[in-house]
């Protein structure tokens, strides 16, 4: 019976697909928008270089031929290589300290702009102009007037750190914060909008043991993976951005395993007698007044103050931040979405054929509601970027070692007349925001079917 | 709960502010029983909620210490050794051996051949290492503190009644490590409180005594000042108040107009200008504007039209001034960061208006209404407005926090004595009864503005009425 109706469901998929794609559909109205279309083409570019961003804009070389020793310092791994002089001594060379611009060496190939965002150029500190006059020592300790190749394109900052530089790395800080956070947003947002607007008030029912089981499991949970963690993860946060992914995935790990395993013993327990009661669970009025809650409070007032609790300054936390408070629009959405999709036909028809409900839910129902979450989820990685730029521009959101839009138009809003620290950024700012909306406008016009013509 | 996690120890930092760090074992004595006073007027002698989930190790009492450092330090043995009356032990052996030696006098009989200041320049460094090995909770570090007072310890003769209490300790700390029972700390436990814990207190007050609770309008006291928050928050909603709603009023008054003008002429030059410029401020970043607008014309190097901070001469104003000239006295610092404050919701407002307007003139009745022969502004200002105008109701609910929320960053830059920037000095500070007072209010008036979008709802469209 149910390999039957297994059978009855992939044949139905199979003529779905051969007769129309929503899909194929959707990507050719999306590509009739022309502003939209550009504004992904832009969104690429700025994806690949905030990839490419660590070997494009650093102050170590891509290759370079030292006393015979061939090296990739801004490619390899290794922080420093040993070099034997004709003499017998060992000459250490540290990449990220070296001077490579006064390295004698015999060929030397530098990364396009040959400054790391955050490193001094001494000759040039103080709000050097791009057009104004920028100077080098050379090997004979002269100030001369700047090779073409160090120029400083885009002009300095106070302490002199190259300004193109900034922009090209801010650019990773950016996009990781916004797409990351929001990826957690989406994965939050989707699953509770869904869960609310399938099952409503009254679908989701359970037996009373299952029901306690699991909130028990959601405790124990709780506890083995931070609780018992917590000086653990309290620890990483003075390592490594790595560490504390590390270390947060493993206790998000700890409690899916836990939970998963009070789900099971739940089933069992809701058999004996007094506890197989059924209970409904509310779903959608607790996921409501959860959205609820969390639009009561202006957003931006919200992600500070929660910034300002957390003990280290740090891109994870800013990410994990923005990504719990900034589901609510994707929930929404997605809510409204199922509530419409919950009461479609084949939805009715893959219950009498007797599928599972999570299995409804992901499989047949969950590819027809996404449309609007997309919308919403580019609309959402506009927000995150704003917010990351406006917390580092007050300086309380990222660790002040990193570079970031926004602490570069801090910097320039401290000297008016360094008019390059502001317009740059602010620029860049407003291309990828304006990018993310534009993207979310032409979803919106490409997924929404009510505009077909 | 936020204060508790937080960075930084407010009692420790207002009793330091108090004082000129006074070294000397009164003002020390003092400096503790201050602290003492400050925690229980701050409420922080209390456990955080009603109960709380901690591993079975651990004892129900720890928060009753007060060293911030040494808690944690507490904690951390605890997790490790998992033996909570074998740590209590030694950590009451500390303090025994702390308390000793802070109150060591000296026999003058016995140093008669010593130099002074080595006798007193040891004492100070056990009392350093004494006071650090309290803190300390890695096994190698405990080790290699002990050996230090140990040194330093046996370079006295006369020290030795010192060293009894010193071996307590360190016997202590070996059990410690030898009866550890790690598997305590993978058994939950909940421990229940009662009423008495900082939640409560922060809510409800703890009958009047410090604080009368957040429900009584109180906010508790600011760890800076130690002014009452409530009255550091009245005394500066005034101006937030002020550019909030005047910000929401302009942007409305001048979106609807222009909205509906583009979606009356659809497709014409002013529509297709209005849009992409629509579009532009609403992707513009608040604090980039600022700065633009602030490097154009209140530089003196460029237009030195506008003052660039503040919202009041820097002089205040003249004694004799009447309402109307303190207002005229104040526009020009007031102009700049309206704009700041109106663009963003304008251009989403209009954007808005102009699609709820192109809705309405599709609908039939608007073609009756047109081939009957009414005037065309008749059709679109009395036909098509009211209806057109719900949509742009609705988003009231959002434009009134996004205008609370923008305060944050326009009163820094513009430096306008609001909460925005009250509560940015106060995150910088740690100054959490501030941040969530400010937090408070902003949900408060994020509510308040869901009250009004409902009210108008119902003046504007006749169908919707709230009587049952």
């Amino acid at each position: 019976m149910k390999e039957e109706a297994a059978n009855m469901e992939t044949s139905i998929e199979m003529k779905i697909t051969n007769d129309f794609s929503f899909k194929k559909y959707a990507w050719s109205q999306f590509r009739k928008n022309k502003f939209a279309f550009y504004s992904f083409r832009i969104l690429l570019f700025l994806i690949g270089l905030a990839i490419v961003s660590p070997f494009i804009a650093t102050d170590q070389p891509l290759y370079c031929k030292y006393k015979g020793v061939n090296m990739f310092p801004a490619f390899s791994l290794a922080t420093n290589c040993e070099i034997k002089n004709i003499d017998g001594t060992i000459e250490m060379l540290q990449y990220d300290i070296a001077d490579w611009k006064h390295l004698a060496a015999t060929t030397i190939i530098f990364a396009p702009i040959p400054y790391a965002p955050n490193k001094t150029d001494f000759e040039n500190a103080n709000y050097v102009s791009p057009a104004g006059k920028q100077f080098f020592l050379n090997n004979e300790g002269q100030s001369v007037n700047i090779p073409l190749k160090f120029r400083h394109w885009l002009g300095t900052n106070k302490r002199g750190e190259d300004v193109l530089s900034g922009l090209i790395n801010g650019t990773r800080v950016s996009l990781t914060i916004g797409i990351l956070s929001i990826g957690i947003a989406s994965i939050l947002g989707i699953l509770l909008g869904a869960m609310a607007g399938y099952f409503g008030d009254h679908k989701l029912q359970t037996s009373r043991g299952a029901f306690w089981t699991f909130i028990l499991g959601i405790l124990l949970a709780y506890f083995y993976a931070f609780s018992v963690r917590s000086y653990a993860i309290v620890d990483s946060f003075g390592i490594s951005s790595f560490s504390i992914l590390y270390e947060l995935i493993f206790s998000l790990l700890i409690f899916s395993i836990i939970l998963f395993l009070f789900y099971w013993i739940g089933k069992l327990v809701g058999q004996i007698a007094f506890l197989n009661k059924i209970v409904t669970i509310p779903v959608d009025s607790i996921v409501s007044r959860l959205i609820e809650m969390l639009l009561s409070m202006p957003l931006l007032i919200l992600i500070i103050s929660l910034s300002a609790i957390t003990k280290e300054k740090s891109i994870v936390n800013l990410i994990v931040i923005i990504g719990l408070i900034s589901w609510t629009a994707i929930a929404r959405l997605t809510r409204a979405e199922f509530l419409r999709i919950s009461k479609l036909e084949y939805i009715q028809a893959a219950h009498a054929m007797g599928f599972k409900e999570f299995r409804i839910i992901f499989k047949h129902a969950l590819p027809n509601g996404l449309a609007p979450a997309f919308t919403a989820i580019a609309f959402g990685v506009a927000s995150a970027i704003l917010i990351e730029s406006t917390l580092s521009f007050l300086g309380i959101g990222v660790p002040p070692t990193s570079v970031t839009w926004g602490s570069l138009l801090n910097s320039g809003w401290q000297q008016f007349s360094a008019w390059w620290l502001v317009f740059f950024p602010g620029i860049a700012l407003f291309v990828t925001i304006a990018v993310f909306n534009i993207l979310g406008d032409g979803l919106r016009d490409a997924l929404d079917p009510r505009l077909k013509k | 709960m936020i204060s508790v996690n937080a960075p930084g120890d407010p009692v420790e930092r207002m009793v330091v502010a108090s004082q000129d760090g006074g070294e000397t074992a009164a003002q020390a004595i003092n400096q503790l029983e201050q602290k003492k006073i400050w925690r229980k007027k701050l409420g922080l002698d209390l456990p955080i909620f009603y109960f709380s989930l901690s591993p079975f190790s651990f004892p129900d009492t720890l928060y009753k210490i007060y060293d911030k450092n040494e808690r944690e330090a507490l904690g951390r043995l605890i997790h490790q050794y998992g033996n909570w009356k074998e740590i209590e032990e030694y950590y009451a052996s500390l303090n025994n051996f702390y308390k000793e030696q802070a109150a060591f006098v000296l026999d003058t009989n016995e140093i008669r051949f010593v130099d002074r200041s080595a006798i007193l320049e040891t004492l100070n460094q056990i009392r350093f290492e004494a006071l650090s090995l309290k803190s300390s909770y890695t096994a190698s570090v405990i080790d290699l503190k002990i050996s230090n007072i140990e040194k330093l310890l046996s370079l006295f003769p006369f020290l030795s009644k010192l060293q009894i209490t010193f071996s307590t300790s360190k016997a202590n700390y070996n059990k410690i490590k030898n009866t550890s029972t790690v598997w305590k700390n993978y058994i939950p436990k909940i421990i229940f409180y009662g009423y008495k814990n900082q939640y409560h207190r922060w809510l409800f007050g703890d009958g009047g005594n410090y604080s009368k609770g957040l429900i009584h309008g109180d906010f508790g006291t600011s760890y800076i000042t130690k002014q009452p928050v409530s009255d550091v928050i009245y005394s500066k909603i005034g101006w937030s108040l002020l550019f909030s709603m005047l910000s929401v009023i302009l942007a409305y008054l001048i979106s609807i107009p222009v909205g509906i003008k583009a979606a009356a002429k659809r497709g014409s030059r002013f529509d297709k200008t209005t849009s992409a410029i629509f579009f532009m401020l609403y992707s513009m970043p608040s604090f980039w504007l600022a700065t633009l607008l602030l490097m154009t014309f209140a530089n003196p190097d460029m237009l030195h039209l506008f003052p660039a901070s503040g919202v009041k001469p820097a002089l205040g104003y003249p004694e004799s001034a009447s309402l109307f000239q303190k207002i005229k006295a104040s526009i020009p610092y007031i102009i700049l960061p309206l704009i700041c404050f109106t663009y963003s919701s304008f251009g989403f407002l209009s954007r808005i208006m102009r699609g709820a307007m192109l809705e309405v003139l599709e609908q039939d009745y608007i073609r009756t209404a047109y081939a009957k022969g009414v005037p065309e502004n008749t059709v679109i200002w009395k036909h098509a407005l009211r209806n057109a105008l719900l949509p742009i109701i609705t988003v009231f609910a959002n434009v009134f926090p996004a205008a609370i929320g923008g305060s944050i960053i326009i009163e820094s830059i513009f430096t306008i004595p609001g909460i925005g920037s009250e509560a940015v000095y106060a995150i910088q500070n740690n100054n959490y009864p501030v941040i969530i007072a400010a937090l408070t209010i902003s949900g408060f008036l994020t509510l308040l503005g869901y009250l009004i979008s409902d009210i108008l709802y119902a003046i504007v469209d006749p169908r919707i009425s709230f009587k049952k």
